[in-house]
């Protein structure tokens, strides 16, 4: 297993930037996932890192070693694809046994390190199967037995989990990890969907239009977002934003006030130096363990929480409030985080 | 919200289950075909019965007789003329040459075609334009094919003599086709240079079917280039080189039109293929019942490896298909079952081993040199001899057959092109009989190519939709790959039966005649084309347009027809195309120039063979050709599509 350093690592294709300048530092063992919207470079720099694609400028460092120009195939890099590309023709053994064969590997430990993965993941009654009598769930199995069989320097992942259904997918990121855990492997993972990121990853990079915004510990990353857009992407659902000259507290028009509905809630008399609004109620969504209100603030729906909504009513005047911990500022300007 | 919304949808489920009454049964029913697919399909099939069926079926009462062609009494023998050519040495021989010639052609065209897909899978600058040149060899007619090789190999004044001369390599220069065996080769390598396009092109969309995480997954894996062709990329084209395998040997067991125009099976019978034997015997000597023999046992050769993929492509494919995010694990993951400590990784692995044979950027700047090496080749190969061709016409006459020869000519006129599109104005060159025959011929071809195209497009549109819509149904399997088995049928077997019938009903030279005769491979052609199309468009159309309140008559003429335009227009191009450049039909279904067309007098030039006659003939070519290449470079998509809807061109 390695760590993984990034320096100051551009790509762009033709005259089209896609990675500006990026630093990174992948610590040994960890699990890092990169997150955010299509299109933000994401996958691209998991493939520079793979030495699937060239990189314009910068360096990639594998503990200390200068791999920048050495092909993917001398990496000793693993990667679990999203559509998995498990090898049509060949059986699940054959496919695991693949990246062991092309480094010349002695039979007995192919099949000793084919019998340790199949074991690992589950896979021992479907060996002798082609991929195409396997359910999606399987061949990701597959795939990531495919990675891990040959004790790669680190183990990269592109959206794995985006073509199962939700509950697997669910059970399977808490496999993933657990792996990833007892082998100690060095992951780094990408993804689109926050929620996956924040519960599976040591530490997490929120990219958008091929710059990093933050890079930090998930929860580091939910309760301080450097920036309007780490703000607005990480949290379900999504930070109201309200405009400074809107919300209590002589903020001003150059501000905006972020508060996760979660800590919004409803309430009699707004404290002295909380952040408080009113509005009128306008829907009701229930969610299982709590109810998500939506507010018309001045124009401006503004999401709540509440643990029970009873005698509450669409068209019903209310009031919201947040502990003034929980407020976050931004500039209006240039998008960064104001307060501490 | 998710909870709820959730238990809603159930209730609803069972609400509906109660309220359905038990007798409905719950499984999907068969399917239903309705009557006006049968009313869709029955023009098409009515008449690829006649034009394909039939002729067939009398080819086989007349292989029973023996005739004779002075006194025209038949005489009947039962499979005597298949015993007699069992045990004639001269079938079996020309069987030996078949065999060799298709395994010539079948390997050589493979190879080529491999290189030309792999390089033209690559993105890069000029990738269009190079496509295209690699197509034109196969877009053009076999005539020009033939003709155009025939002076590259002719034997005192030939282009290829001349460019050894031009290199000062003139005591290489040999007679090129005067040696047998020789001869047999460069045939079949001429064979090879017009079907590697074809080959290319089914490769190429094979290649293109393959997800690039397969390439990219294999490159991790530590694959170099040659492991993963041979380890990835091949198996995964294995079904597409199964069908090219079929489709390449019987094109090159119909090869005709190139042995017409380069050997007539010369030197001696050097190359006398089983194609020709049947052709000699058949036409040359006039013995009908002993040449239809002959060319049944072509067809049956033909369709034996028709079925021999039949067979193999009705077994399910193995590749992957996409997974499914709705249908998956009904058990849980087997991990989280697991509760154990996980087992150890062995510690049997060595270090990784890393394979650094020449460092990155230089290995980098080597493939890429190779590459571009690769790509130069192959539009040499293609472009090269066209570019001959069209340089040779516009060479004066003489200049052709000057000894000793030279690529360079002393002047550039475009005399040719005056002698043959002008012939009446021309009077201070001398105009020959064949070369006043061109215009007539382009005209004719013009006039066939058109109405046979929109006529077979027209009647194959609504074939077409049946067969995509109800393809599962048996009837319309059936019939489907019988239309399939006509594309195998060898055009000589039926040319034959058409020959003599149209003696009875005075069709021959007449363009009806020919426009009948085309019909009996444009229309299965145009039904599959037009069928494949269909399938591209979602069902959910069909049924939308039917609750809008259309009857099916006015979804296909509102709805659907206007969808699959350009499906219709790539079809009305292929089988232009196809007519166009068609020879075989064209030379046994015409006499006079009166219905002739162009391939028919190109070839005539040949037979009428005078020295100053090659620059008009050349003229003839380049405007034969012009058609296929126009298409070539600027309606490239449908040439594609015509090919890869499993068009077979003899």
């Amino acid at each position: 297993m390695s760590a993984i350093t990034i320096e100051s690592v551009s790509k762009s294709y033709g005259t089209t930037p896609v990675l500006h300048a990026l630093d990174l530092e992948i610590p040994d063992g960890a699990f890092v996932s990169f997150v955010g919207p299509s299109g933000c470079g994401k996958s691209t720099l998991l493939f520079c890192i793979a030495g699937l694609e060239e990189i314009s400028d910068g360096r990639i460092l594998f503990d200390g070693h200068d791999m920048t120009s050495v092909a993917a195939r001398n990496r000793n890099i693993a990667l679990v694809f999203q559509d998995y590309a498990l090898y049509p023709h060949m059986s699940v053994r054959e496919n695991l046994a693949f990246p062991l064969r092309h480094q010349k590997a002695e039979e007995q430990a192919i099949a000793t390190q084919v019998a340790w993965a199949a074991d690992l993941l589950g896979l021992n009654p479907f060996l002798d199967r082609s991929p195409a009598e396997l359910s999606g769930g399987q061949r990701q199995r597959v795939a990531v037995g495919r990675a891990i069989v040959r004790h790669p320097a680190a183990l990269l992942m592109d959206e794995p989990l985006s073509n199962l259904d939700a509950s697997l997918r669910v059970k399977t990121r808490t496999e993933i990890k657990r792996l990833q855990r007892e082998l100690k492997i060095t992951v780094v993972f990408v993804t689109h969907d926050q929620e996956e990121a924040m519960v599976m990853s040591d530490r997490i990079a929120v990219m958008n239009n091929g710059v990093l915004q933050q890079f930090d510990e998930p929860m580091k990353i939910y309760r301080t977002p450097l920036n309007v857009f780490v703000a607005s992407f990480i949290g379900s659902p999504q930070m109201n934003l309200l405009p400074g000259e809107m919300a209590p507290g002589g903020h001003g028009p150059r501000r905006l006030v972020g508060v996760r509905p979660h800590d919004l809630a409803l309430t009699a008399n707004g404290g002295s130096d909380a952040f408080t609004v009113t509005g009128e109620l306008a829907l009701i969504e229930p969610a299982g363990p709590l109810h998500y209100l939506d507010v018309d603030v001045g124009g401006q729906l503004v999401k709540a929480t509440c643990a029970d909504p009873n005698g509450l009513f669409p068209g019903a005047a209310v009031t919201l409030s947040a502990p003034v911990q929980a407020v976050h500022l931004f500039d209006r300007e240039s998008g960064l985080r104001v307060n501490s | 919200m998710s909870a709820t919304g959730a238990l809603d949808k159930a209730d609803g489920v069972t609400a509906q289950a109660v309220n359905r009454p038990l007798a409905q049964p719950l499984r999907p029913q068969r399917m239903r075909v309705p009557g006006f697919a049968y009313l869709t399909v029955a023009p098409t099939l009515l008449v690829v019965a006649i034009v394909v069926g039939g002729p067939l079926v009398y080819s086989f009462y007349l292989s029973l007789h023996r005739t004779n062609p002075i006194t025209k009494k038949w005489l009947f023998v039962g499979f005597g003329n298949y015993a007699a050519a069992i045990g004639n040495a001269d079938f079996w021989a020309a069987i030996g040459r078949t065999v060799y010639f298709a395994g010539f052609t079948l390997v050589g065209s493979t190879m080529l075609g491999m290189a030309m897909a792999l390089v033209l899978n690559q993105r890069f600058l000029g990738r269009g334009l190079l496509r295209s040149f690699v197509l034109i060899p196969w877009a053009m007619a076999p005539v020009s094919v033939g003709v155009l090789w025939s002076f590259v190999y002719a034997g005192d004044y030939g282009a290829l003599t001349g460019l050894l001369d031009d290199l000062g390599l003139g005591r290489y220069a040999m007679p090129w086709l005067g040696d047998g065996f020789r001869a047999l080769n460069l045939v079949a390598l001429t064979q090879v240079w017009s079907q590697a396009p074809l080959t290319a092109l089914m490769l190429l969309a094979g290649l293109q079917s393959m997800p690039d995480s397969l390439r990219r997954a294999a490159m991790l894996d530590g694959a170099g280039p040659v492991a993963r062709f041979f380890a990835i990329t091949l198996p995964w084209l294995k079904p597409n080189l199964l069908f090219i395998s079929i489709v390449t040997t019987i094109n090159s067991l119909m090869a005709f039109d190139i042995l017409w125009i380069m050997t007539r099976g010369g030197p001696g019978a050097a190359t006398t293929v089983l194609s020709w034997l049947g052709y000699l015997t058949a036409f040359q000597f006039l013995r009908f019942g002993e040449g239809a023999a002959l060319l049944y046992f072509l067809t049956a050769l033909s369709f034996l490896l028709a079925i021999v993929y039949f067979v193999v492509f009705s077994q399910r494919s193995r590749r992957v298909h996409p997974p499914s995010a709705a249908v998956d694990d009904a058990q849980p993951a087997l991990l989280a079952a697991r509760v154990r400590k996980p087992p150890a990784p062995p510690a049997s692995l060595g270090a990784y081993r890393v394979r650094r044979a020449l460092p990155a950027p230089l290995s980098r700047a080597l493939g890429r040199g190779g590459f571009i090496l690769l790509a130069f080749i192959i539009f040499l190969w293609s472009a090269l001899p066209v570019l001959a061709l069209v340089l040779m016409s516009l060479t004066p006459a003489s200049d052709l057959i000057r000894t000793p020869p030279t690529l360079v000519p002393s002047t550039l006129t475009l005399q040719n092109f005056h002698t043959v599109l002008l012939p009446q104005s021309g009077a201070q060159f001398s105009t020959s009989v064949q070369a006043r025959r061109v215009p007539l011929s382009i005209f004719n071809s013009f006039v066939v190519g058109a109405s046979v195209s929109v006529i077979c497009v027209a009647l194959g549109l609504f074939a077409g939709y049946a067969f995509a819509r109800f393809g599962k149904a048996r009837f319309f399997r059936a019939s489907l790959w019988a239309l399939l088995l006509t594309r195998m049928t060898p055009a000589l077997t039926l040319v034959l039966p058409f020959f003599i019938c149209y003696r009875t009903l005075s069709l021959i030279d007449t363009r009806t005649g020919l426009i009948i005769a085309y019909s009996s491979f444009l229309l299965p052609l145009s039904a599959w084309m037009m069928r494949s199309y269909f399938e591209g468009v979602p069902m959910s159309l069909d049924r939308a347009a039917l609750i809008d309140g259309c009857s099916w008559f006015t979804m296909m003429t509102r709805v659907l027809i206007p969808v699959v335009r350009p499906g219709i227009v790539a079809a009305i191009i292929f089988c232009f195309l196809a007519s166009w450049n068609e020879f075989l039909f064209a030379l046994i279904l015409t006499s006079t120039p009166q219905a002739q067309t162009i391939p028919v007098v190109i070839s005539g030039f040949l037979s009428q063979a005078q020295f100053y006659e090659y620059g008009p003939m050349f003229a003839a070519s380049v405007l034969s050709i012009l058609p296929p290449v126009l298409v070539a470079f600027f309606f490239q998509r449908f040439l594609v599509q015509g090919a890869l809807s499993g068009a077979v061109k003899g």
